[in-house]
């Protein structure tokens, strides 16, 4: 019959049926216009964006400085009521939990800086360009700098630097020892101490002076005070001056000034609106929560959350005289009758009331933008001059061979400024000097977010914060959510 | 399984003229009629057995033949039991043949053919398209709602929107949306609001493995088969005209306080918290404004359908036109609507003797509005939490606005009329969806399929937000009260079109063969190509001129703000699959029944290392009522069936590392840009997603046994199922360490899921004497899930209320979805009780006292546990169709038992007004100890308002779907207007609801997260609507 026509049509069939190209199903990102780590560092471009990628984890660290306040005796959480931001409240109280928000989001936003960093180490080597190693000193910084912050919160960590991390290494690491981790921020530091330019053209980016500030900061916090100031002093001699109105360092005129040697970039130029993550884009989320609440009337100031109050033993420790006070605090009923002309109106801090104001990050009217809460322009001034002729001035004065001779110089430059004349100068040595440089210290980095930390440092902390606990509240807990996922160990006294 | 075993009977008369008769030809003639419709069946075939010697029956379905005196006629039709008789003398005869489909031949559409339903070892659930069109429903899906057992319909009274459906239960949360097949196509649920009721010949659903398993990857939420109609050949135009109009109305209404309750409750709850007395003047207030009254409106619904079928000696045609309109409830239909316009032409043509094609071509139009609803924002959750004590109207001279505001909620909660006359928006969907299909006949048993289904889908959509004055000192208010715009207040306007284009070309053998006359095999393979696309692209803009709707284009509105969100968007997808398949349907006799298919699938979102995978299933049927031994005059049927195989399931995104140069990603939250001094900010890139190359599906192995029974002489019909689901590779965004960094987690397969229950059908079907005809159907449904495994991760949903709080999970050792929260055991009576308790912080005289699950001595958030499931234990259906005479009587009744309901409406701001249950509250110790009713104070310290199951409520219910009462016009006068049919009848939707849950409507749809939370979901409406059938 047509037995021939019929083997061709199901031969047509079969091969039409089976014959099907399975390359049907594979899948190309690039078919919805997304791009993938494969279209990546091929060029010097692909590089700095990367690079600048690193950078922005540094804005969602916001609440570290105001942990570094809270948590010690210059300022209190305050907030609407005891249930607002909680984990600040925690902080305070010294009821801390595991499981604080807070805590966890420094935990992440620290991580994701390093990955990101880590992502240019795994792919150091796909391309040369001009610029490279400069480059690399930047990533080897911000490296440094989240490592140094999870060590300065947490202690020993997590440590990994050759590849960003993928799914198939999640729980595969256990914290290292607090050493080990120092060991390593001081690698990257000194490896970025090499690569980095004195000086960068865009403001904001890592220098060496940057490098090694942190790096003196980083030996001091391990006691090795012949290293710091050795390290420091390369810095103190550097083209930094002191700014000669303290205020002036806090308004927005005054970022990236002369005294400015490291400064975390915030911007109101690409405001964002995101509540489930307010502090994940580029405003800083810190200057809005210590705002006054409900405030009206024609100051430079903007209204706020009442939150990270200063305390009255902080506005006590200024002496007569000292301008810096009025810098550091600001007393919203004496500013107010003093410019009756402002027509100030306020809401007293509803919770934990102190009457006084974080006035070197207030928030100020016309410096934010879009969603206005979540996107103030005020860079954080993470390491200004002052702090390294401070720092500089203890290294001198608690090293083997002590110079006190300039420790003491060091910190009467910060004094002369502080006070406008050269009245005030400390004239101690020894321990009496020690002393006089922490409580500069204070003075000086008032709500800044170093207390705590410079506390716990120096072996003060149990005689100046209520409710710290010595062998435990050195150090916050571990995230929660990390310790039952990953299997960490839990800092000892928060199980 | 669904099928009526009725009466075995053939009507034939005869007239009998004695004649002389001996080895002579006797001239025979007749009529021959489908014995259900009582029309002539043209094109019958009438033969003498054992000679070539046949005829035709003619357009009015007459024959005459000669026989031999003592032959044997043979009267045959398709689709129709053929009729043996012997022929002693001659004269005239009337034939009616009774349509299979009535009968246990009954065919089922599966897979890739059809099977008869007594060669089913599978287990299937089949509505008819006359249930369907009896209830008229807007969605296909309401018709299973209780009449398709192992089905879970939970339905929502917004007009037109998607229910949710769950066969078998919740095997995963990433979507328990079962696939769709119309004609062969592969569509979605979503496409199911398209589908014209009256178009649906049946609808099938596919429940254990051994059905789905040939739909692979796609089969794991079970599988709706839907049948539209078709003509048949040489059948004469039958037009069918069906009309029927109704109104809607809400059924109850939440009790609120009203103004005077509203205001002493206030005044208690200030001073409870130190503030001063509110309302010094009680008296004055009246029961004041129960904005539950003003924003549930009286809605229509409407609906028009004509359709046409018939067919000629090579090609058979149905068409239809149609239209449905549904307005909404709350705000009325001018606010919220679903207007659907529907026309289908399905054409079968033999272009040869061996050459088939099938067209069917659909088009539909859809115009829907919608109101914010079921969320903190909706209408209805604002009409319960508004200010009792303001007017309707604005009455404050000077001031704007049509309706009043609130002097003391000052914040989200508005007028909920307000909010209505400023929700604009309208969509326009236009889709054509159909098939071409082509079947050659190869050999006598070998027919080759080629098919290609598409759906294309366009929807243009278009939203406006108003400046709106909602009260001088409220936050949201965009205008002052002269009026005039606030500084830096817009209006906005956002559009949109989406486009989606799916298509799967299917080619596929199916060859049936015998060995040995008793062993019989029908086999099918095949591979199918699918493709699933969309795009879309979408703008904003603000200051549309006169802040008015009928200006509101973003070609009449001026400006832009990107960093407000009023931006341009876009986005485009494709999924894509490949798939082989095979079944093998075997019998001995039609006793002993096997069946076995596989299929190999490969779709695009899997990893590389995964990208294919097999699935296999068969099952074993046996009727044992067949065999020799079995004597039991009481049963008439008994078929025991039994099958096990595996399908699955890839609701996943390809999971790839997408690199980020967004300064933010709101999907992410994390940004990549920096702005270094005051340089315009720098772009920056970043790792936004990890891989995962492992990705594959969700594998389910499911076990059906069941059987099914006919007795009582065929009255009765059981059909009972058993089921065990085990899910494995469950689709899991997996907890990673939190040092991995912020970038988004793959979904990787990790979970395990267990699911089983039973699903029965009982079937009574009766004539009692001449004018009674009763058939009443029960349907039986449960299922019982377990979370077996999530690798300590969970999934947590749910979220209502500001602070944002959660109330669902999926976790390892619940059901899926379940609520969590703290449990309740009473109230602090005094201090001296507060003091013996476990700690709990802030706790006075008057709160609700937690239970401390854990024994730690402490409340705390480790004292969470479960207080609830959304999803029912059990769900019932019940139909029962009388006839008397010209007299129909219609009614279903649904129950779902065990489903409990978060009640998330209530605001709990000092200002907002109260569920009555706060009358009842505690007032002094011994006053109550009712933890649902604490003190009413404003500060709530001690968080009475938590998550707990102070709020949960149990949904049961039981809802009288549907009642009708029908009246068939008599034949005879209607017949001379060529008309053949007339009824005329009356039906109440949702005429009564027998529940203790306190909110308006026991039925809150949802995914498995959303499903029981009522946020102020749009409850279903009674409708009371005439209608009328007509047949030509």
């Amino acid at each position: 019959m047509h037995m021939k026509k019929y083997t061709y049509i199901i031969g047509l069939f079969l091969v039409s049926t089976f014959g099907s190209c399975t390359k049907f199903v594979d899948f190309n990102p690039q078919e919805n216009y997304e791009i993938t780590a494969d279209n990546y560092f091929k060029t010097a471009e692909d590089y700095q964006k990367m690079t600048i990628g690193v950078y922005s984890p540094m804005q969602w660290l916001w609440a570290v400085p105001v942990i570094g306040e809270i948590a010690s005796d210059n300022s209190v959480s305050g907030g609407e009521n005891a249930t607002d931001n909680i984990p600040l409240q925690q902080i305070d109280d010294y009821q801390i939990v595991a499981n604080n928000g807070q805590l966890t989001e420094i935990w992440k936003a620290c991580y994701e800086g390093i990955n990101r960093a880590n992502y240019l180490e795994e792919n150091k080597a796909k391309l040369e360009f001009t610029g490279k190693t400069a480059l690399y000193g930047e990533v080897y910084f911000l490296r440094a700098y989240y490592y140094f912050e999870l060590v300065k919160m947490f202690g020993g960590v997590p440590l990994f630097t050759t590849k960003r991390l993928s799914v198939g290494d999640s729980k595969k690491f256990q914290r290292a020892n607090k050493a080990d981790v120092y060991t390593q921020i001081e690698n990257d530091l000194i490896a970025a101490i090499a690569a980095l330019p004195l000086t960068n053209s865009q403001q904001g980016r890592a220098t060496k002076y940057a490098a090694q500030a942190l790096l003196g900061k980083v030996y001091l916090y391990q006691d090795k005070f012949t290293e710091a100031a050795a390290m420091l002093e390369n810095v103190v001699t550097g083209p930094f001056s002191l700014v000669t109105n303290y205020g002036n360092i806090f308004l927005q005129a005054g970022e990236n000034g002369s005294e400015s040697v490291f400064e975390v970039q915030y911007s109101n130029a690409s405001p964002f609106y995101d509540w489930s993550n307010p502090g994940r884009g580029q405003g800083n989320l810190a200057v809005q929560i210590c705002g006054i609440r409900n405030l009206t009337g024609t100051s430079p100031y903007a209204s706020g959350w009442s939150t990270n109050l200063p305390t009255a033993n902080l506005a006590a420790a200024f002496a007569a005289g000292d301008t810096r006070k009025a810098v550091t605090v600001l007393d919203i009923e004496a500013y107010k009758t003093a410019n009756a002309g402002m027509n100030i109106t306020y809401m007293v801090a509803p919770y934990k009331n102190t009457g006084l104001y974080n006035q070197k990050y207030l928030p100020r009217v016309g410096q934010t933008s879009g969603q206005v809460e979540l996107n103030y322009l005020n860079n954080y001034r993470a390491i200004r001059y002052a702090d390294v002729l401070l720092m500089a001035a203890e290294a001198n004065n608690r090293m083997a061979t002590p110079n006190d001779v300039k420790a003491l110089q060091y910190l009467n430059r910060v004094r002369d400024r502080a006070f406008g004349d050269i009245l005030h100068r400390s004239t101690a040595t020894g321990t009496a000097l020690k002393t006089a440089i922490w409580d500069e210290r204070r003075l000086e980095l008032g709500m800044e977010g170093q207390r705590f930390f410079d506390l716990v440092r120096t072996g003060q902390a149990a005689s100046k914060i209520t409710g710290w606990v010595a062998n435990k509240n050195e150090v916050f807990p571990i995230p929660q959510a990390e310790v039952d996922i990953s299997g960490l160990t839990q800092n000892p006294g928060y199980n | 399984m669904k099928f009526k075993f009725t009466l075995f009977c053939v009507g034939l008369l005869m007239a009998c003229f004695i004649q002389q008769a001996a080895a002579q030809t006797l001239q025979v003639s007749g009529t021959v009629k489908s014995k259900s419709t009582a029309e002539p069946l043209a094109g019958a075939t009438v033969s003498v057995v054992g000679t070539a010697k046949a005829t035709q029956t003619d357009a009015k379905g007459n024959f005459t033949i000669g026989i031999t005196k003592g032959g044997t006629l043979s009267i045959s039709y398709t689709g129709f039991k053929s009729y043996k008789y012997v022929v002693n003398q001659a004269g005239t005869i009337q034939v009616s043949l009774e349509d299979l489909n009535t009968l246990m031949n009954e065919v089922v559409v599966v897979g890739y053919g059809t099977q008869k339903i007594t060669k089913i070892s599978g287990a299937i659930s089949t509505v008819k398209g006359a249930d369907i069109e009896r209830l008229k429903p807007v969605r296909a899906e309401d018709a299973l709602q209780g009449r398709a057992s192992g089905v879970t319909v939970v339905s929502t009274g917004s007009p037109g929107a998607k229910p949710t459906v769950l066969i078998r239960g919740i095997p995963s949360y990433t979507g328990t949306d079962p696939v769709v097949v119309v004609d062969g196509s592969i569509q979605s649920l979503d496409d199911l609001n398209s589908i014209n009721a009256a178009d649906i010949e049946s609808v099938n659903v596919l429940k254990d493995a051994a059905t789905t398993a040939i739909y692979g990857v796609k089969g794991g939420n079970g599988v709706i088969v839907v049948t539209t109609k078709s003509g048949k050949k040489n059948q004469k135009t039958e037009v069918n005209y069906s009309s029927n109009f109704g109104n809607q109305q809400v059924l109850n209404t939440i009790g609120v306080l009203n103004a005077t309750e509203y205001a002493a409750m206030l005044n208690e709850g200030s001073v409870a918290s130190g503030g001063a007395i509110l309302f010094p003047n009680l008296s004055t207030l009246g029961v004041g404004t129960n904005w539950q009254d003003q924003i549930f409106k009286n809605a229509g619904l409407a609906s028009h359908s004509l359709t046409a079928r018939g067919g000629s000696d090579n090609m058979a045609y149905f068409v239809s036109g149609a239209y449905t309109g549904q307005g909404g409830i709350v705000g009325g239909a001018d606010k919220s609507y679903f207007n659907r316009y529907n026309a289908t032409a399905n054409l079968n043509v033999d272009l040869s003797k061996r050459l088939k094609a099938t067209v069917n071509t659909s088009f539909v139009n859809i115009r829907s509005a919608s109101v914010p609803e079921n969320a903190i924002n909706s209408v209805i959750s604002n009409a319960l939490n508004f200010d009792p004590t303001v007017p309707v109207y604005n009455n404050v001279a000077g001031t704007y606005g049509k309706y009043s505001v609130s002097n003391t909620i000052l914040s989200e909660i508005f007028n909920p009329l307000t909010q209505l006359d400023d929700s604009h928006n309208q969509y326009n969907t236009n889709k054509s969806y159909g098939k071409l299909e082509l079947q050659y006949q190869l050999l006598k048993n070998l027919k080759v399929s080629s098919r290609y289904g598409y759906t294309n889908t366009d929807v243009t959509g278009k939203a406006f937000t108003p400046l709106s004055f909602y009260g001088t000192g409220h936050i949201n208010s965009t205008l002052n009260a002269d009026g005039t715009t606030k500084v830096g207040a817009h209006n906005n306007v956002y559009e949109v079109k989406t486009s989606y284009y799916n298509y799967t070309l299917e080619n596929f053998a199916n060859y049936n063969f015998n060995i040995n006359t008793d062993h019989h095999f029908e086999t099918v393979l095949g591979m199918a190509m699918a493709k699933v696309t969309g795009n879309s692209v979408s703008g904003s803009r603000q200051d549309v001129p006169f802040n008015s709707w009928d200006f509101a284009d973003i070609s009449s509105a001026t400006g832009t703000a990107p960093n407000s969100g009023l931006d341009v968007g876009s986005y485009q997808y494709e999924r894509r699959n490949l798939s082989y398949f095979t079944r093998i349907d075997y019998d001995y006799k039609d006793k002993y029944l096997a069946s076995f298919s596989a299929r190999r699938d490969g779709s695009f979102a899997f990893g590389a290392n995964n990208k294919f995978g097999n699935f296999f299933a068969g099952s074993l049927g046996w009727v044992v009522s067949d065999e020799e031994f079995f004597k039991v005059n009481f049963i008439d049927y008994l078929k025991l069936r039994g099958s096990f195989g595996i399908t699955g399931n890839e609701n996943v995104n390809p999971q790839f590392q997408r690199i980020s140069t967004l300064t933010y990603a709101y999907n992410l939250g994390q940004n990549a840009g920096y702005t270094f001094g005051n340089d315009p900010t720098s772009i920056g890139a970043t790792i936004a997603s990890f891989k995962n190359e492992d990705l594959g599906w969700e594998k389910q192995q499911q076990l059906n046994a069941g059987f099914d029974l006919n007795f009582a002489n065929s009255k009765f019909s059981l059909t009972a199922d058993y089921f065990e689901k085990q899910i494995s590779g469950l689709l899991f965004t997996p907890s990673l360490s939190l040092y991995l960094g912020t970038a988004a987690a793959p979904t990787a397969n990790i979970g395990t899921t267990k699911t089983s229950g039973f699903d029965l059908n009982l079937g009574y079907n009766n004539a009692v004497g001449k004018n009674w005809k009763v058939s009443s159907n029960l349907t039986f449904t449960t299922a019982k899930n377990e979370v077996t495994e999530t690798n300590n991760g969970l999934i947590t949903g749910g979220n209502y209320g500001i602070p944002n709080q959660s109330v669902t999970r999926f976790e390892k050792g619940q059901s899926p979805g379940y609520f969590y929260g703290f449990k309740t055991v009473g109230i602090f009576q005094n201090t001296a009780e507060i003091a013996a308790a476990p700690t709990q912080a802030n706790a006075v005289p008057g709160d609700i006292r937690f239970a401390d699950i854990n024994g730690d001595g402490l409340i705390s958030d480790l004292d969470r546990t479960k207080i609830g499931d959304p999803f029912p234990t059990f769900t019932m259906g019940w139909s029962l169709n009388l006839t008397y005479k010209a007299f129909d009587f219609n009614t279903f009744i649904y129950a779902s038992v065990g489903n409990d309901i978060y009640r998330a409406y209530e605001r709990n701001l000092a200002m907002t007004n109260k569920y009555r249950g706060v009358l009842a509250r505690w007032t002094g110790e011994g006053s109550t100890n009712d933890p649902r009713n604490p003190r009413y104070s404003f500060t709530d310290a001690n968080q009475n308002t938590r998550v707990s199951d102070r709020y949960v409520e149990d949904g049961s219910f039981l809802k009288i779907k549907d009642v009708q009462l029908g009246y068939t016009l008599p034949t005879t006068t209607l017949k001379r207007l060529g008309v053949s049919k007339v009824r005329l009848y009356a039906q109440v939707k949702n005429a009564f609801v027998f529940t203790k849950y306190s909110g308006f409507d026991p039925e809150i749809s949802g995914g498995i997260f959303d499903t029981g939370i009522d946020r102020g979901a749009y409850p279903q409406a009674r409708t009371w609507s005439f209608g009328l059938d007509v047949k030509f």
